[in-house]
């Protein structure tokens, strides 16, 4: 049975793959379905939510189609999280290989730089980025995963570290292979599973870092995010609290569906394991 | 260690709370005249309205430490005496004589006389004041014949007019005896206020509440009617709302509930909205130009981003009601100088479109025509909105404009040091006379790093020869002739649009007497505010 469909057949698994499967299919489909800045100003303001059928979702404060920002917001949501993830995972996983194999010197100095990385809250860490070096997508994306790759760096070591002593990797040692080809090539390809395992985590505390940056108003101000129309609902929340629920049930949503696809691949992985003779 | 230091953090917030519990913070009549408790959003660090003339200091300040005379609705030149009883100003402008108020006594006892405001305007005013230095430019000295008579001598004629209109604003007197030959910037009376006023100085706590006592001796009898102010600070905008319907605090001044939530708290009992007190507090929305952009030199480009805005989208939507559509420099408020007959930009984007094609910017393939920056003050939440909102009123007309996102600092130094903007918004305070903080704005020779002030490399010398000449002449009809040509010029040369201006809203429990009696009400001294029961 492939991974995928395993994943598939776990009930949480499932869930977790159609919730983030919808989620990925409207970010795709954001510019389709409502062409155009979403931030334009399209209606009346303040409209309630199921009132106009041309605003399913009402309108906020200047009149903008709710229901165009939260799906133009999901775009900017996984991109971030994806995108976060991504860099931190490839940064953890290589500082990480490095400092398993090498050992010595250059492991003790890669592991002190990580730990200097692990013991500043991530939060703060993308909060400061983000307010000096300005409010843009790369640096939030950046931020975020300066924040986050410290994780799989400890993770990734330690895997290279068991995998080390295993006899194929002395029978690659004796073949007179690099140590860097024996690193890269033998030992990353068999410590990457559980590392993948935690990028789900990371995608989700990314998708929420970027909402708090966006909420505390350190995020991109032309583009939309969940973040920043929470902090721009907040304003109305006595008046019109819908402008503030809709993107954190969207937030709320995104990140469960991110989460019960990270256990289901979790669970399929360590089956996975068993298995093995 | 860790658990100790947080249990001595819980005692500490706890004896926190036990001190408001003690204090009573409930909102109640206590003794005869009663605590009024209103809500602070700030903490200003140097408290001296002598040395900060703003109004985040006047909100606390200005009932202890008093002007020369405040400004009113019905008093003549619309102005009511306070430490100066009467005033005049000689025919060539070049002295200005104030008679000052018998029988006033400092907090500390010792009596007021001429040298201390002598002292205030030499020492503070003019070298120090944010405002001041502008007004009294030209002070050369005060002389004080006796006790109660002060003479103000200047170097070249100044308008009386001027100093009249910035007498409320500029003229905060502060006790020569404790401030002489000390190093005025750091003196503790700065913080500690002692001053003439209705109220004294009490107490202070940093992030809780700053409390204010009354004057037995002050010299109006029967005032003040109050026997305390506490200013509970709530830094948090959605908190003074709640307060205030819980029946902790009395008022909310300066717009501390959102105008959003006004149509709702309006309507709840007890509970009063008030929009007069704010008449000489005018601000103004206005997109500043940086005129170094090729694009925004040309005449034809402001005047289509001026056709381009929706004045009354502005201020149905944005400020909800609460606010006017501006024509020109000076607001419609400002009776003395407001001047109507200038061009009129109506909302019309065919119009901006045309004239960008005119001036050749035409649309490229992606339908844009050029890029800019646009950078929004992050002061009110109405500023903020209004940059999203011409971001969007911008690209109807081709224009692609990209918000940056800063803090006020941050915002403070692109815009007025660094001239790292193309448009931005700000909200310049109108001040009783245009001459204090309006010319500024579109004055050319202006160093760079002056806040509030024309940044944007503008530079016309008929405008420049106006305000100069406006600033000796002294006779007050052909002054206000000259502001009228200025306002007709500004309004057709656009080195800045002026979109809307505003007045703050007070809320109130229906207790509270005599809010918004003067048109500086907020920052007035407080002295016929009472409590009913």
């Amino acid at each position: 049975m492939s991974l995928f469909a395993r994943l598939a057949a776990a009930p949480g698994g499932r869930a977790g793959l159609t919730i983030l499967g919808l989620m990925a299919f409207i970010a795709f489909a954001a510019p389709a379905l409502f062409p155009g800045d979403p931030l334009r100003i399209a209606g009346p303001a303040l409209l309630p939510p199921f009132s106009s059928s041309e605003f399913p979702l009402g309108t906020d404060r200047l009149g903008r189609d709710v229901l165009a920002c939260l799906v133009h917001g999901a775009q900017i949501s996984l991109l971030v999280g994806l995108a976060a993830a991504a860099a931190a995972i490839f940064v953890g996983m290589v500082v990480g290989a490095l400092a398993g194999f090498a050992g010595g010197l250059v492991e003790e100095a890669l592991m002190r730089v990580v730990e200097t990385f692990q013991i500043v809250p991530g939060f703060l860490m993308a909060l400061a980025f983000a307010s000096v070096l300005g409010a843009s997508l790369p640096i939030i994306i950046l931020a975020i995963a300066l924040a986050a790759w410290a994780e799989p760096a400890r993770l990734t070591r330690a895997q290279v570290l068991a995998i080390r002593e295993q006899d194929y990797i002395a029978a690659a040692r004796a073949l007179g292979m690099h140590p860097l080809e024996i690193a890269f090539k033998e030992i990353l390809p068999n410590a990457l599973a559980p590392v993948l395992a935690l990028s789900s985590v990371i995608v989700a505390g990314a998708i929420l870092t970027e909402a708090a940056l966006s909420f505390l108003g350190l995020g991109d101000p032309n583009v939309v995010t969940w973040g920043s129309m929470i902090a721009e609902g907040r304003n109305v929340i006595r008046s019109a609290p819908f402008l503030s629920i809709l993107p954190g049930l969207a937030l709320v949503v995104t990140v469960l569906g991110v989460y019960l696809f990270s256990e289901g691949l979790a669970d399929t992985l360590r089956q996975n394991g068993e298995e093995r003779p | 260690m860790p658990v100790l230091l947080s249990r001595r953090l819980l005692l500490q917030s706890s004896a926190a709370f036990a001190t408001l519990a003690t204090l009573g913070f409930r909102a109640q009549a206590q003794g005869t005249g009663g605590r009024l408790i209103v809500a602070a959003d700030s903490e200003p660090k140097n408290l001296n309205p002598a040395i900060v003339a703003s109004n985040g200091v006047f909100f606390i300040a200005s009932k202890v430490i008093e002007p020369l005379a405040e400004a009113s609705f019905t008093g003549e030149d619309r102005l009511e005496p306070r430490l100066a009883t009467g005033w005049k100003g000689s025919a060539d402008g070049l002295s200005a004589t104030f008679t000052l108020r018998e029988g006033v006594k400092w907090h500390d006892g010792k009596p007021f006389t001429s040298a201390d405001v002598a002292f205030s305007a030499m020492n503070i005013w003019k070298p120090l004041q944010n405002l001041g230095r502008i007004v009294f430019a030209n002070l050369s000295n005060v002389e004080t014949p006796d006790e109660k008579t002060a003479i103000f001598r200047f170097s070249k004629p100044t308008p009386f007019q001027l100093i009249r209109n910035a007498l409320p604003v500029v003229t905060s007197v502060v006790p020569k005896h404790l401030y002489e030959g000390t190093d005025i910037a750091a003196n503790p009376a700065n913080n500690t206020l002692i001053g003439t006023g209705p109220f004294k100085f009490a107490e202070y706590k940093p992030g809780e509440y700053y409390r204010l006592e009354r004057n037995a001796d002050y010299w109006s009898e029967d005032q003040p009617k109050l026997d305390e102010i506490v200013y509970r600070v709530l830094p948090d905008r959605a908190g003074a709302g709640t307060a205030l319907e819980a029946e902790e605090i009395h008022l909310a001044a300066f717009s501390a509930v959102p105008l959003t939530d006004l149509a709702r708290i309006g309507k709840e009992p007890g509970i009063q909205i008030i929009s007069a007190g704010y008449e000489a507090l005018t601000y103004q929305l206005v997109v500043e130009i940086n005129h170094r952009r090729k694009e925004l030199a040309d005449l034809r480009v402001r005047q289509a981003i001026a056709h381009a805005i929706d004045k009354d989208f502005v201020v149905r939507t944005i400020f909800l009601g609460f606010a006017e559509p501006s024509t020109g420099p000076v607001p419609h408020n400002s009776t003395e100088f407001y001047f109507s007959d200038v061009p009129d930009y109506e909302f019309d984007v065919d119009k901006a479109n045309a004239l960008l094609d005119e001036a050749g910017y035409t649309r490229g393939s992606n339908g844009t025509r050029f890029s800019l920056k646009l950078l929004a003050a992050p002061y009110f939440n109405e500023t903020r909105q209004f940059g999203d909102y011409l971001r969007q009123a911008l690209a109807a007309i081709g224009i692609d404009a990209e918000l940056a996102n800063n803090d006020s600092a941050a915002h403070q130094k692109a815009v007025y040091t660094d001239h790292a903007f193309d448009l931005a918004v700000a909200p310049p305070v109108f001040r009783g006379d245009p001459a204090i903080s309006t010319t500024i704005l579109v004055q050319s020779g202006i160093p760079a790093g002056v806040p509030f002030s024309n940044q944007g490399g503008y530079a016309n010398p008929e405008l420049d020869a106006i305000i100069t000449k406006a600033s000796e002449t002294v006779d007050g009809k052909a002054r206000i002739d000259l502001y009228n040509d200025f306002q007709r010029l500004v309004a057709e040369d656009l080195p800045l649009i002026n979109v809307a201006e505003w007045g703050f809203i007070t809320v109130a429990r229906d207790t509270v007497l005599n809010v918004g009696d003067n048109p500086r009400w907020a920052v007035s001294n407080w002295a016929d505010t009472a409590l009913k029961g």
